[in-house]
């Protein structure tokens, strides 16, 4: 054994490696995006065959993950839990058709929620597709539940889902870990023609052939129910049932408060699929889980239905610590009012800013700008973003808020922001239905060359894979101009007298042609050292002289490193954030910041 | 022994937990934590909860830490919403730090100097995680104190 400090994400990726996963695909999104990046780190270390890379998104890459599954190998998908509703379709047919290796999907929650757009439980959805999940409790048990899932997948031949938490996932631990990793050679076998008459049936099956593969899922399940045991901590006659990172603060917080007698702890290791217990010897019998009433539901216990439990935000241990005073057993002291901390803002120096803030000069405010999932969300602090939904969904916005413009008579300007990868995910489906129906709004195109807010993945630009091997770029241009897009431009928002030239003749083409445009600004990601070193270096100071005060530098740009100085009432540099990247310059109305 | 580490992107937060944590680790205590970082990269804040030697979860709820390393001061109030014991370093000894290593190293003679002031741990149980340079600069940031 040895003990590893590992975060949740990297005892993951140890534990599908070590149990014989060798097949592992996934679309980037926090908190699951280190799982893979620690999986290619371990393979290469231990000098073992395997592929391990990103997918375009999670439905891709689930059905590749799964179809790899069906030839025998161990495998595995990642995403974080908005990337499971993309990847449904495919989700909700594996269980039915089953596995042949092993397969693990890997869901990443996020209850708070603090970067995501919904606090939905992944294991809400396991029960749907009737596929059984493990809900870690510690980055420990994160690891064995990784094995003990591919093990589990390989016995009853059926997908099995990890789910993890951002607590869990971005959470770190002294891992105990095995030294010895499964090493069996890779085989891939499928379609043996001696047998290929019976197999046909499960992977193409028709639909009364999908009955009684449903009626083979429910005696699966059935077996994997009986399985399923609680574990039990402590002595009361008040029963609590818990899974995942809430069954830690709690177990923390009945020592700390010494109700070992007044409660027995139950710890679900498996959420779904849950067999009736017995309960009558408990006065009270209440789930304590997130974020949604998973176990509640199955063993109907008290808890959210009764309104013990919160029905939305994170179960923190202070909240917790409600909890347990709302079952009458504790007396919390007094709440803490905490300060709300600063927003976040694009980096200093970010190429994104400079491309939203010529966008809003030629668009002007009026403009409905959708917006989409990426760092570049951040603009809607300087007003260049007024919708966000889901990956992709800007294009889709832009297409039918226009549309709706048109019906109405109206003529406002629409113009849909994307970023590369998001572009690549699940916005091209929306520009196709853009050009057959004519709608002439504008596309924005960030690209970058790297999934930025997730941590700089790899995106479909890059020359090489994550292991070296070449790979062939896909160039944005020529998938817009396949789809027929008339107006293509591509320019570095850097460049912005450029930028503003374009934008300009993108307005005048969508008011003379029916059908939409797209603009690519290009400018590499300043927080990769790439993107860094590359950056052009323009020197900034300000003209105190000439600086009215007016703050239009702040609020309608908002770069981190320009601040205002209360006591001179003008602007100042934080040189120790400052890049200096000179966009500054062509936002001051007085021009009182310049180059030097 | 709950510690909170808060700071900006860039800061060594990350730096200083995982020091800490791999001196706990040596010493053979257990250590869990969890890390909160703020969507943006740069002057985002970044906090880490860390409980070493005791609990389940790496969290700690407000106002039961035994420590606060304060890395970033503007969010002093934030900082005290964890507990009363903050640790900040002080103007002349950033500066020290500053002028004695270069700037790669800042933060291990920041180590040393929490390391030295604090006394929750022993500046031995550091030595065999650093490289050469790095060790200097923290037996520096020792010496800076005991001076
Ligand atoms: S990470 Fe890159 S894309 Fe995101 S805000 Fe920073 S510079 Fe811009
Ligand atoms: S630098 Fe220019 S924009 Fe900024 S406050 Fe001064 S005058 Fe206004
Ligand atoms: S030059 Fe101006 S825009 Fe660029 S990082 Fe510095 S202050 Fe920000």
């Amino acid at each position: 054994m040895l003990t590893l400090y590992l975060s949740g994400n990297e005892a993951i990726a140890h534990g599908l490696v070590q149990a014989g996963v060798r097949f592992i695909t996934g679309y980037p999104g926090t908190p699951s995006s280190e799982i893979i990046p620690a999986a290619q780190k371990l393979v290469k270390e231990k000098n073992i065959k395997a592929f391990i890379d990103w997918a375009i998104n999670e439905k891709v890459a689930f059905e590749i993950a799964y179809s790899v599954s069906l030839t025998g190998i161990k495998t595995a998908v990642t995403m974080k839990q908005v990337g499971l509703n993309v990847a449904m379709d495919p989700f909700m047919n594996s269980a039915y058709v089953g596995t042949d290796g092993a397969m693990v999907v890997v869901s990443v929650d996020d209850p708070g929620p603090h970067s995501s757009q919904t606090e939905q439980d992944s294991r809400f959805f396991a029960m749907t597709g009737k596929v059984p999940v493990l809900d870690p409790s510690t980055v420990q048990e994160a690891y064995e539940f990784a094995k003990k899932a591919v093990q589990l997948s390989k016995r009853y031949s059926i997908p099995v889902m990890l789910r993890s938490s951002t607590r869990i996932s971005h959470g770190r631990g002294d891992v105990k870990v095995e030294e010895d990793f499964i090493l069996e050679p890779i085989n891939a076998t499928f379609k043996i023609l001696k047998d290929w008459d019976k197999k046909l049936p499960r992977y193409a099956a028709t639909p009364r052939q999908r009955l009684m593969l449903h009626g083979l899922l429910n005696e699966k399940i059935a077996e994997i129910e009986k399985l399923n045991e609680l574990r039990t901590f402590f002595s009361g006659d008040i029963l609590i049932l818990s899974s995942g990172a809430v069954f830690s603060y709690l177990y923390e917080l009945i020592e700390e408060h010494g109700l070992e007698d007044k409660v027995t702890l139950a710890k679900v290791d498996m959420p779904y699929p849950m067999k009736k217990f017995d309960f009558s010897g408990y006065k009270r019998v209440i789930t304590i889980e997130e974020s949604m009433p998973v176990i509640e539901l199955q063993l109907c216990t008290e808890g959210r239905r009764n309104g013990i439990v919160p029905k939305q935000g994170e179960l923190t241990p202070d909240v917790c610590e409600e909890i347990l005073e709302r079952i009458g057993l504790i007396k919390k002291g007094k709440t803490i009012s905490v300060p709300p901390l600063k927003r976040p803002s694009l980096c200093p120096g970010c190429g994104h800013r400079i491309a939203l803030y010529a966008l809003k000069k030629v668009f002007g405010k009026k403009a409905v700008y959708s917006g989409d999932i990426g760092c570049y969300t951040l603009a809607l602090n300087f007003g260049v973003t007024d919708t966000v939904l889901c990956m992709g969904a800007s294009v889709s916005f832009g297409l039918g808020i226009k549309k709706a413009f048109e019906l109405s008579g109206k003529n406002q300007d629409v113009v849909a922001i994307i970023g590369d990868s998001t572009f690549f995910h699940t916005g091209i489906p929306p520009l196709i239905d853009a050009v057959h129906y004519r709608v002439p709004f504008l596309t924005v195109i960030l690209d970058n060359k790297t999934v930025a807010m997730t941590g700089n993945q790899k995106t479909l630009s890059d020359h090489v894979s994550s292991f070296g091997e070449p790979v062939t770029p896909i160039v944005i241009e020529n998938v817009v101009q396949g789809i027929g897009v008339k107006f293509i431009q591509a320019v570095d928002p850097y460049d912005f007298n450029s930028s503003i030239k374009i934008l300009k003749e993108a307005k005048k083409f969508l008011k003379e042609n029916k059908e939409p445009a797209v603009i690519i600004f290009r400018h590499l990601c300043v927080n990769t050292k790439e993107g860094l070193d590359a950056n052009p270096i323009y020197n900034v100071k300000i003209l105190k002289e000439v600086c009215k005060g007016c703050k239009v530098c702040i609020t309608e740009f908002e770069c981190p490193a320009i601040f205002f100085n209360e006591e001179e009432g003008k602007v100042d540099f934080d040189k120790t954030l400052c890049i200096s990247c000179g966009c500054c310059v062509h936002v001051c109305p007085t021009k009182a910041i310049v180059l030097i | 022994m709950k510690l909170v580490i808060l700071g900006k992107g860039g800061q060594g937060v990350i730096f200083f937990s995982r020091m800490i944590a791999q001196a706990a680790i040596k010493r053979g205590l257990s250590v869990r934590s969890t890390e909160i970082k703020g969507m943006a990269k740069k002057g985002g804040t970044v906090e880490i909860q860390m409980k070493i030697g005791e609990g389940m979860s790496g969290l700690v709820r407000r106002g039961t830490a035994d420590m606060v390393i304060l890395l970033s001061n503007d969010i002093f109030d934030y900082a005290k919403t964890f507990g009363e014991n903050i640790f900040s370093f002080n103007e002349n000894e950033v500066k020290t730090a500053l002028s004695s290593v270069p700037m790669r190293y800042v933060n291990t003679f920041l180590l040393g100097v929490f390391v030295k002031k604090t006394g929750l741990f022993e500046c031995d149980d550091f030595m065999d995680l650093f490289d050469e340079e790095n060790k200097k600069s923290f037996i520096k940031g020792c010496k800076y104190v005991q001076s």
